[in-house]
């Protein structure tokens, strides 16, 4: 399983941005992972407590939003995939050889933990 | 002026293999600027990666420049076999690591001399999902899977299929034996990459080698 290199890697683009905000701390993290992306949220929850440890990450609540897999079908336009038939549109069982979503694999948003000062 | 205390969502929408994909960036405009071909490999353990990649170096091995970089778990050895047929192999110790990535592959390029090179061959670790998130500047991806293997196994490890260039389906010799349904998989693998070219060969009998010599060169399969 790589979901520990995929944490790792989570906690490094997160742990710019938090430096970006002045240093601040995390209090949660939104993942948004693609059904085509080969990572298993439950494993990825699973491996990120340990690897935030001693990161400006450490104790943040990682939720992880899986993004079904989109294709375009000629006939039924977008159609949401069945990862266990492939890239077939449902409907008509055409080929759908390009992913609309769900190759995704990203840090979509940071909730900061502690208010900052902020001039307004 | 006054303050606020609300606390922030701050929106970042980013690859979380950025750094990666900007290594393996990197080494693509490497092997570009030599002139290097760079094909990676994947499968599962037991494929048939080092027995096709032996056939390959030794067959070509008059007409084709070919170097390799091999991931292995510390335990393993293949560089050495692979050193037997005159072509520099080299070994990445990947320790618990299941994937090869674009930095272990930067930090094994000084060994070459790219520029004596037309095709360097980076042979994943065995293991079909993790492989698939790490762009390591390869110009193509191959992934392989022999007819000793599920037919399913491409709608089970779609990210990797997905993600291929060229399928081979090895150890054919073994087909009829095993009772490989043939066209099962390749319509699962046309399911999970369609149009993808499938190559059907075995290292062993040398059937179907061309179509891969073929590929190795960059020709159309
Ligand atoms: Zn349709």
């Amino acid at each position: 399983m790589h979901e520990a290199s995929i944490a790792l890697s989570l906690i490094d683009v997160a742990s710019e941005v938090l430096r970006e905000n002045g240093g601040a701390r995390a209090s949660a993290l939104t993942v948004r992972v693609g059904a085509w992306s080969s990572v298993v949220p439950e494993a990825l929850t699973a491996a990120f407590p340990a690897c935030a440890q001693g990161t400006p990450l450490e104790g943040a609540h990682l939720n992880v939003v899986t993004v079904p897999g989109v294709g375009e079908c000629p006939t039924h336009g977008p159609v949401t995939l069945d990862v266990r038939r492939g890239l077939r549109c449902p409907a008509c069982g055409a080929p759908t050889p390009t992913l609309v979503q769900g190759d995704e694999l990203e840090l979509d948003e940071i909730e900061l933990a502690e208010p900052q000062l902020e001039e307004s | 002026m006054t303050t606020t205390q609300a606390p922030r969502i701050v929106t970042v929408r980013q690859n979380i293999l950025k750094a990666n994909d900007h290594t393996a960036a990197g080494n693509r405009a490497a092997f570009r600027a030599a002139g290097v071909r760079a094909i990676n490999l994947a499968s599962s353990p037991g494929a048939g990666k080092t027995a096709l990649l032996e056939r390959t170096l030794r067959d070509l091995a008059g007409s084709v420049r070919m170097g390799v970089a091999v991931g292995d778990l510390a335990t393993e050895n293949d560089a050495a076999r692979l050193r037997q047929w005159g072509s520099q192999a080299e070994q990445i110790v990947t320790g618990t690591v299941c994937h090869l990535d674009a930095d272990m592959v930067q930090n094994i390029l000084p060994r070459f001399d790219l520029d004596a090179l037309d095709v360097l061959f980076l042979e994943n670790v065995g293991n079909l999902v993790c492989p698939s998130s790490y762009d390591l500047g390869e110009a193509a991806r191959a992934v392989l899977i022999s007819t000793t293997e599920g037919e399913d196994k491409p709608l089970k490890y779609p990210t990797m299929f997905n993600t291929a260039d060229v399928v081979v389906i090895t150890k054919m010799d073994l087909a009829d034996a095993v009772g490989f349904d043939r066209e099962l998989c390749r319509e699962n693998i046309d399911r999970a990459r369609p149009g993808v070219p499938i190559i059907e060969l075995s290292s062993r009998s040398g059937a179907g080698l061309d179509a891969w010599f073929a590929f190795t060169r960059g020709e159309r399969v």
